[in-house]
Parts: structure tokens; sequence; C-alpha cells
């Protein structure tokens, strides 16, 4: 008989005849807490003894389940080639799935989401705060095409608001037209899927999907790297109709064509792959394309890049359940950061954002933690604005 | 396992020296802690737990975890990296894991005198990134590099790839700190690297696998950063061929660090000749001379013994991808074990002969492909190989009977049972063949000294007397 959980049994089962621990080189969080359980190694034999019978769920099972970053950055050190990430989101939603309750520090996160249909606690109407002058983007129904889904953490995070703002001041730049839901926007439910409630996850994609369905658009642009892997991803009949991409990869094809270009800038910078863009998704060259569009720009990579680049703490629920945890990680990535003598540490996701400007103040660098399109737009060439 | 309420009490005085960030005691966390890659028994996958696991930061706090245990004479189990895979980590006798990880530190390094001082549970590569700040390096490179601790090498005498010039990390200890086991705290010598004085007391802790003490300080040599590096890749007709060659390199007296020949797999990859079944390659480092003379001979030695060199690309990209899959190709997938025999090189056809062509078929072992045959070549010679467990019936007796049989063939020839991955439970009840019943009685009365009450990671290592 098979089951839902034998994927995430096979990987446990592999992992133990295996065996070899190449997976905790370089896991944030076993480099932080260095126990063994806290290691994809670990929580596969905690599958293995859950599943097997060994050990019945408890408290202290839930807490090893739920001390993972999702990275995937294991996965490229891992012998065996295992899809931890996605058995540690399964094994959360086996635990949920035999009554073990969620953390108590994500059930906040659970109880705004059901509410406000966004994991921050802010009112609905609070998405369009951040469009002010924008209202006439509003999408129409069967005209737009374009729809720039701007996701909770960019339009309802205050520190956040230039992020989309300039995402938008480059595409009309670029001459590109685009809708917005504004107030209607939902949460694409990353946060809950990652923590494995999959019944609120269902819900939003089913009411999310029905919403963007019915404005009839052909493309869909995101700005955060979280609601991306979520809407191409996990929306599989969305997705197989409607075409997704990060804003990266809308703004260099853009760029290619020859209809977004950029002032020249002396400056040296490095950019941080947030995992979601990077090994969720396998974009690594647009954010990169985009910034060595920027003539005069030096990028240096960090010790650490693409594939194997360090998370930066903040995913998965890692950074409301252990802070200090989360934030030591995104210290060693800030440190990484310094050692390449570059101004400013770019960046395509609001939770990178986050964790990583939280980080830089923290320990008092003097790295400009900046967004990618809030970069961009410091250069870009506007010939309507010049027009004028 | 320990009573109930003496576990409490335990457990409480642990917390006091410790706190509770410093104790594991749950199910759920003990659970990674029941085993290390040795395969126990197969239906004894979880049977030993460790009463505790204990996550100390200094040696003080070494020293009172070890004096708790002492006055309850409860075994303590001493852990680096945790990629042994002997079974030396298994707590056959419950007790408290001492996981050394958090002690992580880089206490001293002295440029002009090449050595560095750390705590034990630094792992090697961390420990090879902070000695290159300062333009310097470690020399030893294990496939389990990326894991590995300090204390987790010295205690196995870990193996190196590149023996031939700078020696394994036996020969890299200068001077140790180790927690006896009456909690007292042990410095063995003065932080050189040669003295004509006293006996080499730290000598005792390298390959010790935990059974003396817990080592809680290091002092290693180190060496310059090399100004270069190469590695010369040369394909032969068969293993044989390689081995030839590998032969002549080392009587040549050319300095090149180590090397390997083994049984190639994917020809396509290497652009290897498809009649040319095996490959021998040598890494040098050094000066840009030394390593373009050294480099030189090499290429001049492999093909004056009938090998086709590979294009210097080649050999990098080889290189590269070999020593990114190392560390994970040391995984034990499925049912399979590896040898790491140390055989002299002049009865090393007998060894393999015997081995396959004897041993193999009674047993029902199988070599994996490409794995019949490898050597390490350099100074110390490690036989490798790789291969299936029998099927049907007594799987694990006849596995055992094989171990025992292998060991009694390398020995004979005058070799070693293990050139790399300790003894442990593993090839613990095999030690007779390899020693004496009087070298074995010295050793015992060593381990006596300085662990009278054996608990120290008991039943690992030596064999108990008949």
């Amino acid at each position: 008989m098979t089951s839902e959980y034998d994927g995430m049994l096979k990987v446990a089962e592999m992992c133990i005849l295996c065996r070899c621990g190449c997976c905790k080189d370089e896991c944030p969080m076993y480099s932080e807490i260095l126990e063994e359980s806290i290691s994809p190694k670990g929580r596969n034999q905690l599958v293995h003894a859950l599943l097997t019978g060994l050990l019945e769920p408890d408290e202290r099972a839930v807490r090893i389940a739920y001390s993972c970053l999702l990275c995937k950055r294991d996965e490229y050190s891992c012998t065996a080639e295992l899809r931890n990430a996605e058995a540690t989101e399964t094994l959360r939603e086996y635990l949920l799935s035999v009554g073990m309750p969620l953390l108590p520090e994500h059930q906040l996160l659970v109880k705004s989401l059901e509410n406000y249909g966004n994991p921050w606690q802010e009112p609905r109407s609070s998405r369009k705060r951040w469009a002010k002058g924008l209202k006439d983007k509003k999408v129409v129904p069967g005209k737009t095409e374009t729809l720039f889904y701007v996701g909770c953490t960019f339009s309802l995070d205050r520190t956040l608001l230039d992020s989309p703002r300039a995402l938008a001041h480059l595409l009309e730049c670029a001459g590109e037209d685009f809708g917005l839901l504004l107030e209607d926007e939902l949460c694409c439910g990353s946060t809950v899927k990652r923590l494995g409630h999959v019944q609120l996850f269902q819900k939003l994609r089913r009411e999310n999907e029905q919403r963007i369905r019915a404005t009839g658009v052909r493309r869909i642009v995101t700005a955060c790297a979280g609601c991306y892997k979520t809407l191409s991803q996990d929306y599989k009949g969305l997705s197989q109709d409607v075409k997704v991409l990060h804003s990266t990869e809308y703004l260099a094809e853009l760029v290619g064509s020859g209809r977004l270009t950029f002032k020249g800038a002396d400056i040296k910078v490095t950019y941080h792959d947030p995992c979601h863009l990077g090994r969720h998704a396998e974009v690594y060259d647009a954010p990169r394309t985009l910034l060595h569009s920027v003539s005069g720009l030096e990028l240096v990579e960090m010790k650490t890049s693409r594939e194997l680049a360090r998370c930066c703490g903040g995913g998965a629920g890692v950074k409301t359940a252990y802070p200090e945890i989360s934030q030591k990680a995104a210290v060693r990535r800030i440190r990484e950061a310094e050692k390449t003598g570059a101004s400013a540490l770019v960046t395509a996701c609001p939770f990178c954002m986050q964790s990583l400007k939280d980080a830089a103040q923290s320990v008092g660098s003097s790295i400009d933690v900046v967004e990618l399109c809030v970069f961009l737009d410091r250069y870009v060439e506007c010939p309507k604005e010049d027009q004028r | 396992m320990m009573p109930d309420s003496v576990k409490d009490e335990v457990k409480r005085q642990l917390v006091e020296a410790l706190g509770e960030r410093g104790l594991l005691w749950e199910k759920a966390d003990l659970l990674p802690y029941c085993k290390d890659t040795y395969r126990v028994r197969f239906e004894d996958e979880y049977r030993y737990m460790p009463d505790f696991v204990v996550l100390p930061e200094t040696t003080e706090e070494v020293k009172k975890v070890v004096s708790i245990a002492a006055s309850r004479k409860i075994p303590l189990i001493p852990k680096g990296g945790g990629s042994n895979r002997t079974g030396m980590l298994v707590p056959t006798h419950g007790g408290i894991v001492v996981d050394t990880i958090r002690m992580n530190k880089l206490i001293e390094i002295s440029v002009p005198d090449l050595c560095v001082t750390v705590q034990p549970g630094m792992t090697l590569k961390d420990l090879g990134d902070g000695l290159a700040e300062h333009g310097l390096w470690l020399t030893q490179e294990q496939g389990s590099l990326k894991m590995a601790t300090v204390g987790g090498a010295i205690s196995t005498s870990a193996f190196s790839r590149r023996h031939q010039k700078y020696g394994a990390m036996a020969d890299c200890v200068m001077s140790l700190e180790v927690v006896l086991a009456d909690g007292s705290v042990l410095r063995t010598g003065p932080k050189v690297l040669y003295t004509s004085t006293g006996y080499r007391l730290h000598q005792l802790f390298i390959g010790a696998e935990g059974t003396l003490g817990i080592i809680t300080e290091a002092t290693l040599r180190v060496e310059p950063l090399p100004e270069a590096q190469e590695v010369v890749l040369g394909f032969f007709d068969d293993f044989w061929a390689a081995i030839d060659a590998a032969k002549r390199v080392m009587a040549s007296g050319v300095d090149f660090s180590g090397g390997e020949a083994y049984e190639i797999v994917d020809h396509s990859e290497l652009r290897a000749p498809p009649d040319k079944k095996a490959l021998f390659y040598a890494l040098v480092h050094g000066t840009k001379e030394e390593v373009q003379a050294v480099s030189e001979n090499l290429r001049r030695t492999i093909e004056g013994s009938g090998g086709i060199l590979a294009d210097h690309e080649v050999a990098n990209q080889f290189l590269t991808t070999y020593t990114k899959q190392w560390c994970g190709a040391r995984a034990l997938t499925g049912y399979e074990d590896v040898l790491t025999t140390y055989v002299p090189m002049e009865k090393m056809r007998q060894y393999y002969d015997t081995l396959w062509n004897e041993i193999a078929p009674k047993y029902g072992i199988e070599p994996l492909p490409g794995e019949k045959y490898s050597l390490d070549v350099g100074k110390y010679r490690m036989a490798g190989g790789r291969y299936r467990l029998p099927k049907g019936d007594r799987v694990w007796e006849r596995y055992q009977e094989v171990l025992k049989e292998i060991a009694a063939l390398a020995t004979g020839l005058g070799g070693s049972v293990q050139a790399c991955h300790g003894v442990g439970i593993q090839h613990r009840d095999n030690m007779v063949l390899e020693y004496s019943d009087v070298a074995l009685e010295a050793m015992r009365g060593i381990k006596h000294l300085l662990d009278p009450d054996n608990i120290m990671n008991p039943g690992k290592k030596i064999p108990e007397k008949e």
C-alpha cells in the first residue's frame, strides 16, 4: 500500500544506508546549533524512527522538524542526491496530520493568514499602501496581459515598500504595461506551504488561482522569490496556463531587447542568491545579467555563490521560531559579503532583505544591503521622464 | 542503559555543569548518536542508544563531565565529526557521548614556528580556511575532510592523500591536552615537533579511538601554503601496469605528494583511450620550479612505463571532480563495505588474487564495478576496494567471517588489518591476528593505567582477554 509519506521514507532509508554526513557541511542550521539532529541526516533518522514506530511524535520532534531553512544547500553535498528539503516539508505535513500542533511562534502567522490573507497581521487594505499614484494600474480583466504580483512581504513590510515601487518604475521606464491586484491580492500561501499546513495552503491556492484566472492575464511577474517558487512550482494548473516569471527574468528580457537601459556607475557590488530563486528555481544568471548591464559596475562573487551560496537564515519559518540562530546565519553571510570588498550587497528576495539588513545593522556593517530593483532604479535611464 | 533514578540525578549534575544547552537527552535528539557510519548488524540499527549527549565548549566543561562519569563509572564516548566507519562511536554500553563539535576555536597560530593550536572540534576544512589567511596549510587531505574534526582525525590516526610528502595526521601532532578518565588534565609535552626528552605521550593518543582519554586541545605542525600544485595523470592497460608505473615513481625518489592507482569506470569523462583500463595519478606541491621539475619527471616515468598521459586540462578537471565527489564517495550506498588494508608492495598481487579468487567466491562477496583494485601510492600503502556484502542465509555471520579472512590475509602477508579507518568494534577481535599476546597485554596495561574503570569508550579497539 502506498502512502503520501513513501517518498519521505525512501529518502530516510537511503540516507540511513549512506549515512555519510556530507550534508552537515555548510548546512546553515547545523553550523550554528551543532547538534546532529539539526542536520538533514539527523532529520532523516527522525523520519525513519517516526514512520517505523520507534519513536512517537513529540514536541521535540516538532522542534527538530522546524529547525530547517529548506534552503537545499545540503542537496548539493549529498552523495545520494536526496531531496531533503522536500522530505522535510513532508515531515512537517506528517506531524500536523497526526495531531501535533504547530510551534507557538508559527501560530500567529497562521492566524493572521486566516484572518487577513497575509502573515503580517495587516488589514487587507494595507496591501495597496506602497502603490500610491498607481491606482490606475488596477488590473483590467480581459485587457491586462501582465500581472505584477507583489506578494505580502514587499507590500506590507514598511521597510521594503521601495522595492515594488522601484520595480513598477523600471517597468514604466521600459514602456511595459502591467496591472496590479492591489487590495484584492491574496497571499500565495508560501509561508504555510513551507510550514506543512497543507489545508490552509490549498484554501489560499484555490482562492488565489481563481482571482488570477479571472483577470485573464497571460503572464505573472513576481517581485518576491518565495511567491515565484510557489506560483511556478506549487500552482501546477495555473503555471501551465499562465507564464510565471520572477522580476529578474522579466527585467533581463527587457534589457536584452534594449528596452531597459542603465547609466554607468563606478561601484563594486556582490550578489546574494536567494534560496527560493537560486537552488529552488535555478535562476542564477538573470540577476547577474541585470547587474552587468550597469556599465562600470564590478560584480564580485562571495566565497559561496550560485548553487553553493550560503542561506541568509530567513526562510521556512526559522526567523520567526529561532530569531537568534537566524541572525547568526545572516551575520555569517554579511561577513562573507564584506570579505569581497564590495560596497553593496544586492539581493532579490524580501526575506533575504529583512535578514541581511537586520544582521548588517546588528554588527554595525557598513555594507549597503539593497534590493535589486531598488539598486537598478538608481541607475535606470527613463526616456519618459527625460522627455519631461 | 542506566536506571531512571540514576539518570535523573546524572542529568541534574550535567545540566549544572554545562547548562541545558550543552545536554541532549530526548530520544529524538539521541537517535543520530546511536551509530556512526559502521554497518551494525541489520537488526541492531537502534539497539545501542546513549543515555546522554553532552556538547562541551571548554576543557573545564569536559573535566566536569568526566568527573561526573568517573564517580559513577558511566561510559564516555568521545566524538568528533562522526564519520567513523568501524563503529568506534557506537555506544554499545550506553553512557554519555561527548560530542566535541562545539570545541571549535582556533587558539593560536605561530607562523615562524609553523604550528597551530586548536580545540578538537574544529573541522579540518575550517582549520584549512583559518590557516590560509596566514599563508599556511595543514597539508592533510582525506575523504571526510568536510566534516572530520582535528580530534577525530587524531583519534583515528587519519590517512592523508598527500602522505608521501607531508605524512599523515600522526606526523603532524606536536602536543596534546587530554582529559584523562579521572578528570585530570594531561599535557603530553612541550609544543614542539621534536624533542629528545620524555616519553612521547602524545603518540599514545593517536589512533586511540577515545579509549584513553578525551583530547581537548591539539598543537599541530603546519606548512607554508605551496606556491603551485599540479596533478599528473596517466592511463594504463590494466591496474597492474599502473602499479608498475607507481613502483617506478616511488623508486625514483621524486618528491611527489601522493597518488592513487585504480580501474577506470567512465572512459568518456576522462577522455581515456578505450583499451586503457586503469589510471595512476600523482599530486605535486611546492614552488613553481619544483612543481614543474617534479611533474616533468613524473610524466617521463609514466610514459616510460607504457602509460598514456592525460591532457593537462583533463587531469585538472579529473582532480576537481574527484575531490568534489570524494567525500560522498565514502558513503556506503546499499549493502557494501570497503577495504582499506595495508599490504606490502611485493605482496599486492598475491593479496588481490587470494581475495577475489578464493575468499570472495567462498562467502559470496562481489567487487563493485571499477572497485576491485585500488592503491594509495606512497610510503604508507593502502590497498583499497569495495564489495557487496554476502546475500542469503547467515548474512551477518558470513560478513564477519569475510572480515576475519581478509584480516588474516593482510596480516599473513606482513601487512595490517586497517591502514585508514581504525579498529572500533568492526576489527577489534581480529587484532589478535596482528599483535602478539605480549603486545596486546602491554596495550591493556596502558589502558588500565590511564583508565582503570574502563569508562573511556569501552568495548572498542582492544580485544578483551579470553
